[in-house]
């Protein structure tokens, strides 16, 4: 009985900082919400026993959602307080598209017979390696060339047309 | 009784904290002094004998000062923001193995870490990681020009210098071939520390120490990798309007860092707890695992008073151009090594 205890304050927390991210007045703070929102579902990860995947997501989720806090504080123009808004807007159209998707994932999710608890072994970080350098090898390198492709885009963006200006 | 997970983690993660918490303060005094002696003058010598009771000193008077927020600050963050870099610090302590035992058949078995995880480095580099959000929160709450700027290069640098630190990071974790610490340091007992094992591979290991221990400088914030609160630029970096004891527990999450990297350091590259020579039981890893943190610890402090700062530019340049091509090198040879079967 604990462990569903355990989940269940992990889930509502979650849930109530995702609705936190889209309600928050102030960009800043939505941003914080959603480096809570990817904190806690390391959490769900870890308590479903995938320890090592929850370890990845904070590290990678870290640097990425710090990221995106700068762009957002960079994006919105000259500030001069610490309230930047973030207003909300369109919430009937929001409201419909939320509902189009909960429908079709609760039908399925109530649909699937999910059989017995069958108590599977943790996936361990040696099993996710051999997979990724065994039989996904193909679609890992394809990613890593996506990478490289959008970092050079990144640099040509970047890149002064003149290198002697401005220096 | 010590079988419970949770009873041990109380039995061992008391005395950690404490340990780290009175370290991080004899740290502020000891600290002084030493830089007093690098520059031929005193240093706090006043409060007690030889000025050692000057933290409680300190922290008397840090938590007698008034609490200031600015008005124009973001009141929330600005209070939230100093709660999470110590608890970061310790939090990420817990996976140090302090000591080990040696069972009758003389099976060595690092342990006195809070928690036995089988992802302990991934988790140390997760709190690590985290450590970037309460500094720049500091600094963006703050509103101050001062704050922000120092909050900026602070995730300049913290994400630049994760990359080389999280690779070099996996040196130990390719030879011992396991993410828990534990597994570590059993494997350096049994051959040789990674940066001092006197086989081919231990120039691999020498060489990842020395960048490992660089970058850690780095993300600790410690000269010459302190941009983020280059007092001469900056005052005080986000901590400029932080005052009394709020400044207090950012200054001592600061030194707490030091210690947990020094830590961490001696467990992944210098065997933690496992005895150059002489008997190997728990009491013996406890003063070897002291001892190695605390020559690190003196030497962070050594090149804090002997090394001036790097420009900010300077930093970016040496991480992206240097310490990161190394790294990624450092982490092909150790691999070849592994498969060429020279470790």
């Amino acid at each position: 009985m604990s462990p569903l205890i355990g989940f269940g304050l992990v889930a509502g927390f979650l849930l109530a900082s995702a609705v936190m991210v889209v309600r928050s007045d102030n960009l800043v703070h939505s941003v914080l919400w959603l480096s809570v929102v990817l904190v806690l579902t390391a959490v769900v990860f870890i308590l479903l026993g995938a320890t090592f995947l929850g370890g990845i997501q904070i590290i990678l989720y870290t640097g990425g959602v710090i990221t995106l806090m700068l762009f957002g504080i960079m994006l919105t123009g000259k500030q001069d307080t610490v309230e930047i808004p973030n207003p909300s807007e369109g919430h009937l159209a929001g409201a419909g598209a939320a509902l189009a998707f909960l429908v079709p994932t609760l039908s399925a999710i109530w649909a699937t017979d999910f059989g017995p608890d069958k108590g599977l072994p943790p996936v361990t970080a040696k099993h996710i390696g051999t997979a990724v350098l065994g039989p996904h090898l193909v679609a890992f390198e394809a990613l890593s060339v996506l990478l490289l492709a959008a970092m050079i885009g990144a640099i040509v963006l970047a890149r002064r047309s003149d290198p002697g200006e401005g220096r | 009784m010590l079988d419970n997970p949770i009873v041990w983690a109380f039995a061992i993660g008391g005395p950690l904290i404490t340990f780290l918490m009175g370290g991080g303060a004899v740290a502020t005094w000891w600290e002084r002094r030493f830089a007093g002696k690098m520059q031929t003058r005193f240093g706090p010598n006043r409060v007690g004998p030889q000025g050692i009771l000057q933290p409680v000193a300190d922290a008397f008077k840090m938590m007698q000062k008034e609490d200031i927020v600015p008005r124009a600050a973001d009141r929330t963050l600005f209070n939230l923001a100093p709660i999470f870099p110590p608890f970061l610090v310790i939090a990420s302590a817990a996976v140090i193995p302090f000591a080990a035992t040696v069972d009758a058949t003389g099976k060595y078995d690092p342990t006195g870490a809070v928690a036995e995880l089988d992802i302990g480095i991934l988790w140390v580099l997760s709190m690590a990681g985290l450590m970037v959000f309460p500094i720049w929160v500091a600094g963006w709450s703050a509103n101050n020009k001062y704050t922000l700027l120092s909050g900026m290069r602070m995730v300049a640098q913290g994400i630049s210098y994760e990359i080389p630190m999280v690779l070099c990071a996996l040196i130990p974790v390719i030879y011992a071939g396991s993410l828990s610490l534990s597994d570590i340091v059993a494997y350096q007992h049994e051959h040789g520390w990674i940066a001092l094992s006197l086989s081919p591979s231990m120039f691999v290991g020498a060489a990842a120490m020395l960048l490992f221990f660089l970058t850690s400088l780095a993300e600790a914030n410690r000269i010459p990798f302190d941009i983020p609160e280059a007092e001469s630029e900056l005052i005080a970096g986000v901590m400029v309007e932080y005052t009394g004891i709020k400044f207090g527990i950012f200054m001592l999450a600061e030194y707490l860092h030091t210690i947990v990297a020094a830590a961490l350091t001696s467990a992944l590259f210098l065997g933690g707890p496992s005895p150059l020579f002489g008997p190997a039981g728990p009491i013996a890893g406890l003063i070897w695992m002291l001892g190695k943190t605390l020559v690190l610890f003196v030497l962070i402090y050594w090149l804090r008073w002997s090394l001036y700062r790097f420009r900010s530019d300077q930093l970016m340049d040496l991480c992206w151009k240097v310490l990161v091509p190394m790294s990624l090198l450092l982490v092909m040879l150790a691999a070849l090594m592994v498969a060429g079967g020279f470790a």
